[in-house]
């Protein structure tokens, strides 16, 4: 039963053969994928007319998860016929509630406010907040309505608070970001997989499968504060677990990378001919011997040698089969997070592996279309294509495309954290426009945010369901999703993949693509919004021809015809057969002016709100398996609710024992920003000078209440990974109060 | 602004880095007497080790058109009243502020024979500098057996060093106990016993009385008790001597080092400051670099502060503020094989009228030893021989002054007793609650049923129940609760995930 690819053992072949579009018995239904994460699992939807649910949702073989889907994706069908969909435009009454309405009402409402609020207050007084889980097509269309039809520099979206620091980090380094450089499957041959900061175990379960080969030859290091699901694959003779001090994975970084370079396990030729900068990350990294490092990490300074060697071992200039450097948000969502990733790279650099088949380095991309997202101008300073929108040939060629004088395009705009804040107040944003995001519970300073919202003129938000941000809208417009809706996504490999649409949307439900055209239309431009997905990726890929992200040679018709296509895909042709795309980007040069990489030194800070007399834990978020984000989708599916049904808070036995908190009892976590409540699990998988919280919960458990909108100097991206919180029982016990005793 | 540095090394460089960040004003001249730019010295004895190479101790400097540094340029003099600093090419250097950073040189134990006309008899080294550490190292393929005298951390880092690379090595020390300063009796003890292990004779309570040599090179050492140990190599690790001769010349006040206040400043000049192992503040100094990093971004934020910039909040200053920690004092022997590390209270010391708790275990068997000191629910010192992990997480507790648990034997002991862990419970033995598929939350209970339906392969299962559809890492498990539950599971590769779209 296993198709080609799910036979094939990870790591005792060397993967990355295209995949022919498969006519396996288990393709009748629509090819498709998975509506979370940036996996982007293949699945094969077939449409149940009679069912309770529209259609019957299984895994598909696909290079990434090999036929797996976790319970997220199983039962994502469930969203489709969620209890309080919302099917139809709703409008604010007077009364704080809504009213149904037409489209035409709702929409002449939205483009009449704006209009008179543009009029008034001038063009920059709207602003525009996408998501990364939109398809490429609505993205790019999203960034164009906001440049041409609102002429507003005011966009940014919620990839600003995952994939930031990352892209700014890899733009830098190697001037390009594609995410992982290469096909996942690559990773299977590697003897070992450094993974900072990501809980794939549990945020994409079908990745664990990549990491078997690294498993059987004992080299999967995984650093995290928590003994997490992901640490735990690593137990025994599988690898290596470090736990850091929140905050200090930079730390480790740095003290791995003195000891590459100390002991002599640098790859010297591949600096001498590939880098540029390694006297300078050599003299930084001087300062971090690992006896220092251990008394700020909390890594023992042997263990941090021994890995330093367990990666050396495993790099292919020290003849191991290959190895990579993997981070994800846990060590980014800091205010120096482009400086921890820049430190994973210089020792991905220092070991040889960037640019080399079966070895390399990548952030693990986080939303279903985190990377796609980043690249067609939903960034505040970014035009289609990953292009700046500071640079005048860029601004030429999309203003070409578009049609219109480069003149009218604005210039850059704020990051998130600061557009949001900017909100309402004097000079700031007056309506906000929102599409496919829910920053009321997925924003730093969570209460900050409400206060921002409360403070617009207008809020439009485009949702399927009344998430905590829609509900406090002006307008509300009901969207297609997923199974609803054609497309395109690209996933954490830079892969293009085809979004197939299975079923119709129920009620009213429109794509934001024929609601910009809509609106453009009202507010005076006619045209440049179809709503047809491929006509807008025809669109889309014109306008990044010759940019970083070049998707000029890539076709619905290409894609349909099951190609498996990595950007960069030009146009042009070679021997008369269209661009292959490109699976491992690098392997010549990198795409700096020089060609080389560029090795950055970096230097550690503590958090912005360290742990101080009258806050002494950390605390740091996360995801549960059950729950995607801010929940909007995931809360509403029974299975996923009943299995995590309420906000927690992670806690060691012997914090527990200090702060007389009991499991299964609430507590309350403070900051210098909020307050939040949740039910206490005691695990020893955490170091007892940390707390976990999820974020996947509004209100009272809301973790981002706590979480530090602090922002990083080059990406924007917030703090959300660590702040000093103290933590009590949320109830006075009633033994001590009979006893009057104090509590502390 | 015009300031001058007298020395350019780990200190003296890192204030200069961060003064001109700091102060978009300042020009900097910097006097370094070395040819070296600056260097991370705390790895010399890495080096001596064959640990780290001599290449990568340069440390991070940020190039800056308002600093001006003179490598292999002594200073020979200051002249207070006219604010110059004379170099030894003759050049003076104008000042309105002067910090010295001049740090420290090795102590050289009064030992009959062991100094010639020319120096230090071949032989005979100590270890300060780059080039010390190039001269043993050079030393090292005719050498057999070296003698090191004095254990403190370098002399422990430097024997434990020389073993490591096949040399006979002697360590005397003229206390009883090893580190006596960091060390109590019973860690000495324990310590020695791990140093033996390694291969190194540890004589104690003696001292190295004279130095032999047969042609000009040494070839043994008498000891005080009289005894004669043949060697190749004499490292005198005997501590270090706070570099004060300029300031002296100057008519700053001095005693071990050259005295300043809590704002670095002599007491007699305030136009000149030492930071580093030079100087002698209030609370003395350590000689670790630790304090002289923090005294270097200290002076800058009094600096800024002085100018009304907006202080820089400092933590361990804070810290200093409200307890009388000082969390850079942890001690810490980079040795293979040798593991010792202290904080704050360690050793012999006094209670005085604190209020302290300590608590400690004693393992020789295995070379352990652990103590804590808690007062007022902080960490206020420790001593840890021979466990790592206890070491990383005192130190990490220490240095940001996070509360200790309820009972401070629980920072000795783990775990605690309280939740069990998720044991491995074999198939049969695991509740029928307990989540075998995480991907999908799937317990035993249901894959049972799903058994007693019917279900007999790990796909069958899968099929039935999602258990193992996600990472897969569950299958082999499912197979043993289909065996457990006495049906045996179709032959089958167990540990991949099929494609599960055909039903």
């Amino acid at each position: 039963m296993p198709a080609q690819h799910g036979a094939a053992s990870p790591g005792t072949e060397l993967p990355g053969g295209a995949t022919a579009p498969s006519t396996s018995p288990q393709d009748v239904g629509v090819a498709t994928h998975c509506p979370y994460c940036a996996l982007q699992c293949a699945q094969t939807l077939t449409p149940t007319p009679a069912g309770r649910l529209p259609l019957e949702v299984a895994g598909r073989d696909f290079p990434t998860n090999r036929g797996g889907l976790c319970q997220k994706g199983w039962t994502s069908a469930e969203v489709l016929r969620a209890r309080d969909r919302v099917t139809v435009p709703m409008i604010r009454t007077a009364d704080g509630g809504f009213r149904e309405a037409g489209w035409s009402e709702a929409l002449d409402l939205v483009a009449g406010r704006v209009a008179a609020i543009q009029a008034e207050h001038g063009r920059e007084s709207i602003a525009v907040f996408g998501g990364g889980g939109l398809t490429n097509e609505k993205a790019y269309a999203l960034g164009k309505f906001a440049r041409v039809v609102l002429r507003t520099p005011y966009i940014d979206y919620n990839g600003r608070f995952c994939m930031s620091s990352a892209a700014a980090a890899s733009n830098r380094a190697f001037g390009m970001d594609r995410g992982l450089g290469f096909p996942l499957a690559d990773l299977g041959g590697a003897d070992a997989v450094l993974v900072l900061g990501s809980n794939m175990g549990v945020t994409m379960p079908p990745f664990v499968q990549h990491l078997a080969g690294a498993r059987e030859r004992g080299g999967l290091v995984v650093v995290d504060p928590r003994e997490t699901v992901t640490a735990r694959l690593a137990s025994g003779d599988q690898g290596v677990h470090l736990a850091p001090v929140p905050g200090t994975d930079m730390v480790v970084l740095l003290a791995l990378t003195h000891v590459v370079l100390a002991e002599g396990l640098a790859d010297l030729d591949y600096l001498a001919a590939r880098t540029s900068g390694l006297g300078d990350v050599r003299r930084s990294v001087a300062a971090w011997w690992p006896e220092r490092a251990e008394a700020v990490c909390g890594i023992p300074a042997e263990e941090l040698r021994r890995t330093a060697r367990l990666l050396a071992d495993a790099s292919p200039s020290r003849g191991g089969r290959g190895a990579y450097v993997l981070t994800g948000r846990g060590m980014e969502q800091m205010s120096q997070g482009t400086a921890c990733v820049t430190a994973a790279i210089n020792l991905a650099l220092c070991l040889g592996l960037v640019g080399r088949p079966g070895s390399g380095f990548g952030p693990v991309t986080g939303q279903g279309n985190g990377q796609g997202g980043r690249e067609h101008g939903q960034k505040s300073d970014q035009l289609p294509g990953y292009r700046m929108i500071t640079d005048a040939a860029a601004r030429a060629h999309v203003a070409e495309v578009w049609g219109v004088d480069p003149e009218i395009l604005p210039g850059p705009g704020v990051p998130a954290v600061r557009l949001l804040d900017s909100l309402g107040r004097e000079g700031g944003p007056r309506a906000l426009l929102v599409h496919g995001s829910n920053v009321v519970v997925s924003a730093p300073n969570a209460d900050a945010v409400i206060e921002s919202l409360r403070r617009l003129d207008l809020l439009v938000v485009c949702d399927l369901v009344p998430s905590e941000t829609a509900l406090m809208a002006d307008v509300i417009l009901p969207v297609t999703q997923w199974a609803e809706e054609e497309g395109t996504m690209t996933n954490l490999e830079g892969r293009i993949i085809r979004r197939r649409r299975a079923v119709d949307a129920p009620g009213e439900a429109r794509s934001e693509l024929w609601i910009l055209g809509e609106l453009a239309r009202r507010l005076g431009v006619e045209g440049g919004f179809p709503e047809d997905p491929a006509t807008v990726f025809a669109e889309l890929a014109r306008a990044s021809a010759g940019g970083t992200a070049d998707y000029s040679g890539v076709t619905y018709v290409r894609l349909d015809a099951g190609e498996e296509l990595h950007w960069p895909v030009p146009s042009e042709t070679r021997h008369g057969a269209a661009h292959p795309g490109t699976p491992r980007v690098f392997l010549e040069r990198f795409a700096t002016p020089d060609g080389r990489a560029r090795m950055i030194p970096v230097s550690h800070h503590a958090p912005a709100d360290d742990v101080r007399a009258n806050a002494t834990t950390y605390l740091v978020t996360g995801r549960v398996l059950q729950h995607y984000q801010s929940g909007a989708q995931t809360r509403r599916v029974d299975e996923l609710n009943s299995a995590q049904p309420e906000p927690f808070v992670e806690v060691h036995p012997l914090l527990a024992d200090r702060r007389a908190l009991t499991e299964g009892e609430e507590a309350i976590l403070s900051t210098a920003r909020g307050e939040a409540i949740a039910t206490v699990r005691l695990t020893e998988a955490i170091r007892p000078d940390t707390v976990f919280m999820p974020f996947h919960w509004a209100g009272a458990g809301s973790a981002n209440r706590l979480t530090n909108d602090v922002t990083d100097p080059v990406s924007g991206m917030p703090e959300f990974k660590v702040t000093a919180v103290s933590i009590a029982p949320a109830r006075v016990p009633a033994a001590a109060v009979l006893k009057g005793a104090s509590v502390a | 602004m015009n300031v001058v540095v007298i020395g350019n090394g780990m200190v003296g460089s890192r204030f200069v880095d961060e003064l001109v960040a700091s102060d978009p004003e300042a020009r900097v001249t910097v006097l370094g007497k070395e040819s070296h730019l600056p260097y991370n010295r705390v790895l010399l004895s890495s080096v001596v080790a064959g640990r780290t190479s001599a290449d990568s101790l340069a440390m991070a400097t940020t190039p800056s058109d308002r600093v001006r540094i003179l490598t292999g340029v002594a200073a020979v003099d200051i002249d207070r009243e006219a604010q110059t600093v004379t170099d030894a090419h003759g050049e003076r250097h104008p000042y309105d502020r002067l910090v010295l950073a001049t740090g420290s040189q090795a102590r050289i134990p009064s030992i009959q024979g062991v100094a010639t006309d020319r120096g230090l008899l071949p032989g005979v080294s100590v270890l300060k500098d780059l080039d010390d550490a190039h001269g043993i190292v050079t030393a090292l393929p005719k050498a057999r057996r070296a003698v090191v005298l004095g254990a403190g951390v370098l002399g422990l880092e430097v024997a434990t060093g020389l073993a490591a690379r096949g040399l006979a090595v002697t360590l005397v020390h003229h206390s009883e106990r090893l580190m006596e300063r960091q060390l109590g009796d019973a860690a000495s003890r324990i310590a020695t016993g791990s140093l033996q292990r390694l291969g190194v004779k540890v004589i104690t309570e003696t001292s190295v009385a004279h130095v032999l040599d047969r042609r000009g090179v040494l070839s043994a050492v008498t000891l005080t008790d009289g005894s004669q140990v043949l060697t190749d190599l004499l490292v005198m690790c005997a501590g270090t001597i706070p570099e004060a001769t300029l300031a002296r010349r100057a008519g700053l006040p001095c005693d071990r080092g050259i005295l300043v206040g809590a704002d670095l400043a002599s007491p007699a000049d305030p136009r000149v400051f030492a930071i580093g192992d030079c100087a002698q503040p209030p609370e003395g100094g350590s000689g670790l670099v630790a304090q002289g990093w923090e005294q270097a971004s200290r002076l800058v934020s009094l600096w800024a502060a002085d100018a009304g910039a907006a202080p820089h909040t400092d933590r361990a200053a804070d810290a200093g503020a409200q307890d009388e920690l000082d969390v850079t004092n942890v001690v810490r022997v980079k040795a293979l094989g040798l593991d010792v590390v202290t904080m704050g209270l360690s050793g012999k010391f006094e209670h005085g009228e604190r209020e302290l708790r300590a608590v400690r275990m004693a393992d020789p068997a295995i070379g352990r030893f652990v103590e804590v000191v808690v007062s007022h629910g902080l960490l206020v010192g420790a001593t840890v021989v021979g466990d790592k992990q206890c070491a990383s997480e005192l130190s990490a507790m220490y240095t940001r002054m996070l509360p200790v648990p309820a009972d401070p034997a629980h920072l000795i002991v783990r775990p605690l007793a309280g939740v069990a862990r998720p044991a491995a419970a074999s198939a049969a033995d695991m509740a029928d609650n307990h989540t075998v598929c995480q991907c999908n939350s799937v317990p035993k209970g249901r894959i049972a049923a799903a058994v007693a339906d019917g279900c007999a392969s790990v796909d069958d299962v899968a099929r039935a129940t999602r258990a193992g559809t996600g990472c897969g890492d569950c299958r082999s498990l499912v197979g043993d609760i289909i065996r457990s539950c006495g049906a045996a599971p179709d032959a089958e590769p167990a540990d991949k995930v099929p494609a599960l779209a055909g039903k």
